[in-house]
């Protein structure tokens, strides 16, 4: 298939690298042209603009920061909806707001274009394993031409609902991930308090109730102080930006995540955005 | 002065009002036609638009529900900008993010009007007796020829410093008042579940060093049950939801304030975001296993 891919970062890199060797023919573009320079001297097509980039592609890939980013590269000046035929298809895994998706899937539907908003969970070493949790909103029909592109990138593929949904599960997701964070960093605070060893907990830990996917690796994170990201804590505090405010416009009351919330901004006050989210730890030593 | 008033509900009736009162001759424009009656009744003059507010007084005031709104009136088509002479000085009254204040500020100068946030505390009580709270960012100058205006419609009248300051403050403002109104809720409700009576325990601790205006009149309007607006929850969770998106953008930690905004969002979701703030009594005795005695 014809594959137009943006964001060649952490997450979207090792993705292109799958998308090729499962036999896709692949262009890309970046707003930063050096950093397809590896992939231009392997021979990929790297594309002037947004526009040129959908005009070639019958699906588009795009995994980017934030919800201005995806609005401007869909619809911004020389954006893929200039260039998509109809029938293309704009595949967003970027973490973003849900009425943003649902907005730019009513737009492209305007152009008969399909739109699948698929936020993934996994981080680097699931792009990298092309072991990730992808989540999609999407018209059923749209959803089942790009399975097999999904398919390659990731090992769990839910549909959860239309346009939007998708975003709505990786708030839930975002939700649960970054307060179990939060809950290690308060028992290894709490452990490293006592003085007692905080290896010795997370081992003993790891086997029982609390055992969670979270304290594995981030509470191993936390016991070597490791802060280099994995994924930066500013996108993890983009995120709760974004589902806080819904659950506002929504009426619906997150008092855990709140307080997971003005932890995030503790965080980002002191400086530690690109490093890791275990350095919630950190602001628990002050 | 010849000043013009944009926004008649709940608080720019009132303070409307009291620049009549004080002898200004006042012009208005409201986009709902009905809720200008009052005051063409007073001897307001009627306007067509906010432009056409502009363009027969010096000095505007806007008093609406949030920056976009801020933004029609004062820079959207037929806004003042569109009415005003050079030196025109605006004045916006709402409570909105220090940021977007900053913003409107800077376009409106560049269309030759010196702009003004001034925003309020004292609700409508406040609005009516010309008792208000003034908080003002902007020119010292522009601050300094509009007090004439300020003191028809307040009593203590601040200015904090430059564009969005007056904003900062407000913000401050509501940090405490929404804190203040859930924990004199929490208090009260407490007192009520431990089969004590809680107008005993108000009247008691009003002499004490838990006294606040807010346990005085918010405690006494929950005690009487009286969730009329005054100020409605809907009006109070914006204002929280503007600062905690501001703590956001700045890397500050505000936990008591999030926990209060979370109970704002248990109200609006419980459809009591038409009740007065003082409402979330009532939602935290659902919390509590119904109503107490």
């Amino acid at each position: 298939m014809k594959i137009g891919f943006i964001g060649l970062g952490v997450m979207g890199g090792p993705m292109v690298g799958h998308l090729r060797a499962a036999g896709h023919d692949l262009a890309v573009w970046a707003r930063r042209p050096e950093s397809a320079a590896a992939l231009v001297a392997e021979g990929v097509l790297l594309c002037a603009t947004p526009a040129e980039l959908a005009a070639r592609s019958e699906v588009v890939i795009t995994i980017v920061t934030a919800s201005a980013d995806v609005e401007a590269l869909a619809f911004g000046a020389q954006g893929l909806a200039e260039g998509f035929a109809p029938g293309a298809v704009h595949v967003d895994m970027s973490t973003i707001a849900p009425a943003t998706a649902r907005v730019l899937a009513e737009r492209y539907a305007e152009r008969g274009i399909g739109w699948v908003d698929a936020p993934v969970s996994g981080g680097g070493q699931g792009a990298r394993d092309a072991t990730l949790a992808i989540m999609a909103g999407a018209e059923a029909a749209t959803l089942a031409r790009v399975r097999p592109l999904l398919g390659v990138l990731g090992k769990r593929i839910v549909h959860i609902g239309p346009p939007g949904a998708g975003q709505v599960a990786k708030a839930c997701n975002q939700m649960i991930m970054v307060s179990a964070i939060q809950a290690c960093a308060e028992a290894f605070r709490l452990a490293g308090a006592h003085g007692v060893d905080k290896a010795a907990v997370l081992r003993a830990l790891a086997g029982g109730s609390a055992g969670s996917r979270v304290l594995e690796v981030m509470g191993a994170k936390m016991v070597e102080r490791d802060f280099a990201a994995g994924v930066e804590a500013r996108l993890h505090h983009k995120d709760f930006a974004i589902l806080m405010e819904e659950a506002a416009r929504l009426g619906a009351p997150l008092p855990v995540a709140a307080q997971v919330w003005q932890q995030l901004d503790a965080l980002m006050g002191a400086g530690w955005g690109r490093d890791d989210t275990a350095s919630l730890l950190r602001v628990l030593e002050g | 002065m010849d000043v013009g008033f944009i926004g008649l509900g709940l608080m720019g009736r009132p303070m409307a009002l009291n620049l009549l009162k004080a002898g200004h001759r006042v012009q208005v424009w409201s986009r709902r036609r009905e809720s200008m009656q009052p005051l063409l009744e007073a001897g307001a003059g009627d306007c067509a638009s906010a432009a056409e507010v502009a363009r027969r007084a010096a000095v505007t005031i806007s008093m609406v529900a949030d920056a976009p709104d801020v933004e029609q009136v004062t820079l959207g088509p037929d806004g003042v900008a569109d009415g005003a002479a050079p030196g025109h000085i605006h004045i916006d009254m709402s409570t909105i993010a220090p940021a977007a204040a900053q913003s409107i500020a800077a376009r409106l100068s560049v269309r030759g009007v010196l702009a003004l946030d001034a925003p309020v505390s004292g609700g409508e009580p406040g609005a009516i007796a010309g008792t208000l709270t003034i908080m003002v960012g902007g020119d010292a100058d522009a601050c300094a020829r509009v007090q004439p205006l300020f003191e028809a419609m307040g009593k203590s009248i601040t200015r904090i410093g430059e564009a969005g300051a007056g904003q900062v403050a407000k913000a401050c403002n509501q940090i405490i008042t929404g804190v203040g109104v859930a924990a004199v809720a929490e208090a009260l409700n407490f007192a009520s579940k431990s089969g004590v009576d809680g107008a005993k325990v108000r009247e008691a601790l009003l002499g004490g060093f838990a006294y606040s205006r807010i346990l005085e009149n918010h405690g006494q309007r929950m005690l009487e049950r009286n969730f009329r607006p005054g100020f409605k929850a809907w009006m109070h969770q914006k204002d929280v939801r503007i600062v905690m998106a501001e703590a956001h953008r700045l890397g500050v930690a505000l936990p008591t304030a999030a926990a209060t905004a979370q109970l704002f969002n248990g109200m609006i979701g419980c459809g009591m975001g038409e009740d007065d703030s003082v409402a979330m009594l009532k939602l935290l005795e659902r919390m509590s296993g119904g109503v107490g005695e």
